[in-house]
């Protein structure tokens, strides 16, 4: 095994030991070796997050592994990306995204998992909790450059919050910047056709899908 | 001595608690929680949904106690923790009185303490269906109607989500849903007086506090012999709502009803995680919401899994969870604990009287003192729910009283091994089921034989297994 795969693997390992401080003694490691800090996260760093949301749609680990192992990687990118030019960074990206619960609904497990599992799969991931009210999200999506605006509701008589969303992204002439995908419990596809939303994930899963058929048509729009 | 007065609780949530991140929060309950899942050799046995095991029953209890006592709770208004020192629960547990009484007049009704595999039958049984965003008016009446007319019925939960209030969209925390609050209430006193059971005992369980508020009147809306729902968020947190509706009902005198559990994939890890949460939860209910105090009682309800693809209710890591649960707490306190099925399925299906089942062989041969909240489908669509449903409800409650939980266990089993692959994201969790109006006959509010017939069969196929039902 070469030295740059045996780092690969360390970082890799750091992030399925959920151990912080190993993933980023690592990225030093790789860092000092010269190797491309993009292969660093792509080939170590992104592979052993996959690994553990492969097992949590297994039912083999749980949120709680999702958010260690996504910690243990942002602390690896930190030392990575002092190292990294902005297109390097980006293309080690998949998508942006904004997420949060609406206005009025303090449930936030669903979104935590859904937040999680496209932090796995390569989504650079804003997470606004819950109880956000619909500027909020627009504000930060300007602030970041989403490329996604994601939002759950748990209750019948917060859903109508997403409504607004679109509204208010259409009355500012940003509906077509951003990709708003919606969920939760009693949210269905008929009411993200009926808003006008962009697409509707029943899951975790299904959202990262969704999530990637969004960035995989706004790229081919763009081209 | 005495435990700490609620006063005292909510200057520790809004003023004195220490401060912690939510996120640290969640992760010391999931670290501790695992730590003790461990030391207290706690193990999920899916062969065995209902556990026969008293050893494991206790060191459940123990496990959850150490959790409580070791984390806390947490409100995510102030971002405080709630702790409390071992002296003070203790007098927390010696607070509750194992009794409680509900209802008025003819319908009063007084719960008290069921033991494990009790032959005493459920000292409460509350139906409901909320969550499945019904009409306002008319149609809500006749809903309530249908299940206060069902004789074994105590009571039953009332829940948002009204489709509208004064024919306008309602919106969370918006003056429209406060006044759809008072407008049900209003609504359920007229179902159960059409009932011929003016004093039946209802729980409001609308989202703002303020909705319930309004709902508040000792003649044509919540009595003080009705309940006002506070719920314990995953895991171990509370918020303002909840702590407004537990001093609301603390000062106008009515039923507080405590809903928590635990859920399986999120904070508290796998099933052994989610059942020693639900104790702590259970705790919680006793420490920070008092439900010893005053006419209380507990649903030890949402214990559910989030994870792998699906977020669903009565599944058998859910119901194992359950089963263990309601013995630890039947048999180290006085907690009146009662049962919730959030079905995956709807109204006039087998697959939702299997699921009724499953969740109630995990309650009342457990030790549970009643059941609450009645059958609903975790997944809303508009006008499901009936009186029938609960009607199979209550008349399980009393079967299942007495039997063995060996027994209990091989009907779950049977009863799971039936649904639980039906529970897909294809199917959106099961069928979906039929809506108030195809399953009853509105105009005469009776039930069509179809629906009627697949519940004897039911019950049929039941007493081919060994329940004998009384009704």
């Amino acid at each position: 095994m070469t030295r740059e795969q045996e780092v690969l693997d360390r970082l890799r390992d750091a992030v399925l030991s959920y151990d912080s401080e190993a993933a980023a003694e690592a990225a030093k490691e790789a860092i000092s070796l010269k190797i491309d800090p993009v292969k660093a996260i792509e080939g170590g760093l992104a592979k052993g997050l996959r690994e553990i949301g492969d097992k949590f749609e297994k039912g083999e680990l749980y949120l709680p592994h999702l958010i260690m192992g996504a910690d243990s990687m942002e602390a690896a990118i930190h030392v990575l990306e002092g190292h990294m030019s902005k297109d390097g960074l980006e293309s080690t990206i998949r998508g942006t995204v904004v997420i949060g619960t609406v206005e009025g609904d303090i449930h936030d497990l669903g979104l935590r998992i859904v937040a999680s599992m496209l932090r796995a799969n390569g989504f650079k991931v804003y997470d606004l909790g819950f109880n956000i009210k619909t500027l909020s999200f627009i504000q930060r999506a300007k602030d970041v450059n989403a490329d996604i605006i994601a939002v759950s509701s748990l209750m019948t008589t917060t859903m109508p919050f997403m409504k607004d969303l679109i509204e208010a992204l259409e009355a500012s002439g940003l509906r077509d910047k951003y990709s708003v995908m919606i969920g939760g419990g009693p949210v269905t596809e008929r009411w993200a056709k009926e808003i006008g939303a962009s697409a509707y994930g029943r899951d975790a899963s299904e959202a990262v899908r969704v999530a990637k058929d969004l960035m995989a048509k706004r790229r081919k729009e763009i081209t | 001595m005495t435990a700490p007065s609620l006063w005292e609780v909510l200057d520790r949530a809004c003023n004195t608690g220490p401060v912690m991140t939510m996120k640290d929060f969640d992760m010391k309950v999931f670290r501790t929680t695992t730590r003790l899942v461990k030391e207290h050799d706690i193990r999920y046995e899916s062969r065995t949904p209902v556990s026969s095991d008293d050893g494991l029953a206790d060191e459940a209890w123990k496990a959850g106690l150490e959790l409580f006592r070791e984390v806390g709770s947490y409100c995510i208004n102030s971002g405080r923790l709630i702790r409390f020192d071992d002296t003070e629960i203790k007098e927390g547990l010696g607070e509750l009185r194992g009794e409680a009484s509900v209802g008025e007049g003819g319908e009063r009704r007084q719960l008290t303490l069921r033991g494990v595999e009790d032959k005493k039958p459920p000292t409460i049984v509350c139906g409901g269906v909320i969550e499945s965003n019904f009409p306002e008016g008319e149609n809500f009446v006749k809903l309530y109607q249908s299940i206060a007319q069902e004789p074994l019925i105590d009571g039953f939960y009332v829940g948002p989500p009204l489709q509208s209030s004064e024919g306008r969209l309602v919106r969370s925390g918006s003056p429209l849903e406060t006044h759809s609050g008072r407008s049900m209430a209003t609504w359920v006193r007229e179902a159960v007086r059409r009932a011929g059971r003016p004093g039946l005992h209802f729980i409001s369980a609308c989202t703002p506090a303020i909705a319930n508020v309004a709902a508040a009147d000792p003649v044509d809306g919540l009595r003080r012999s009705d309940g006002i729902v506070a719920t314990i968020m995953p895991e171990l947190k509370t918020d303002y709502e909840n702590l407004n509706k537990v001093t609301f009902s603390h000062d106008y005198g009515c039923v507080k009803h405590i809903y928590n559990g635990g859920m399986i994939g999120g904070w508290a890890g796998g099933p052994e995680g989610a059942l020693v949460v639900a104790i702590a939860n259970a705790v919680m209910a006793i420490m920070v919401y008092k439900i010893g105090i005053g006419s209380s009682y507990n649903a030890l309800g949402y214990l559910r899994a989030s994870a792998p693809n699906y977020s669903a209710f009565v599944t058998r890591p859910c119901v194992w969870g359950s089963s263990i649960g309601s013995q630890a707490l039947s048999r180290k306190t006085k907690i009146i604990n009662t049962c919730v099925a959030m079905t995956n399925a709807g109204p006039g299906t087998e697959m939702q009287l299997q699921e009724i089942t499953s969740a109630q062989c995990a309650a009342i041969p457990c030790g549970r003192e009643g059941v609450s909240q009645g059958a609903r489908r975790f997944k809303v669509r508009p006008l499901l729910g009936s009186g029938l449903e609960n009607q199979f409800w209550g008349e399980l409650a009393y079967a299942l009283a007495g039997i063995k939980r060996d027994l209990a266990s091989t009907i779950a089993d049977e009863m799971l091994s039936r649904y639980e692959g039906k529970i897909t994201r294809e199917s959106d969790g099961g069928p979906p089921g039929y809506t108030f109006d195809e399953i009853y006959e509105l105009k005469t509010l009776t039930p069509r034989k179809q629906f009627t017939d697949m519940q004897i069969k039911m019950k049929r196929e039941l007493e081919d297994r060994g329940i004998s039902f009384r009704y």
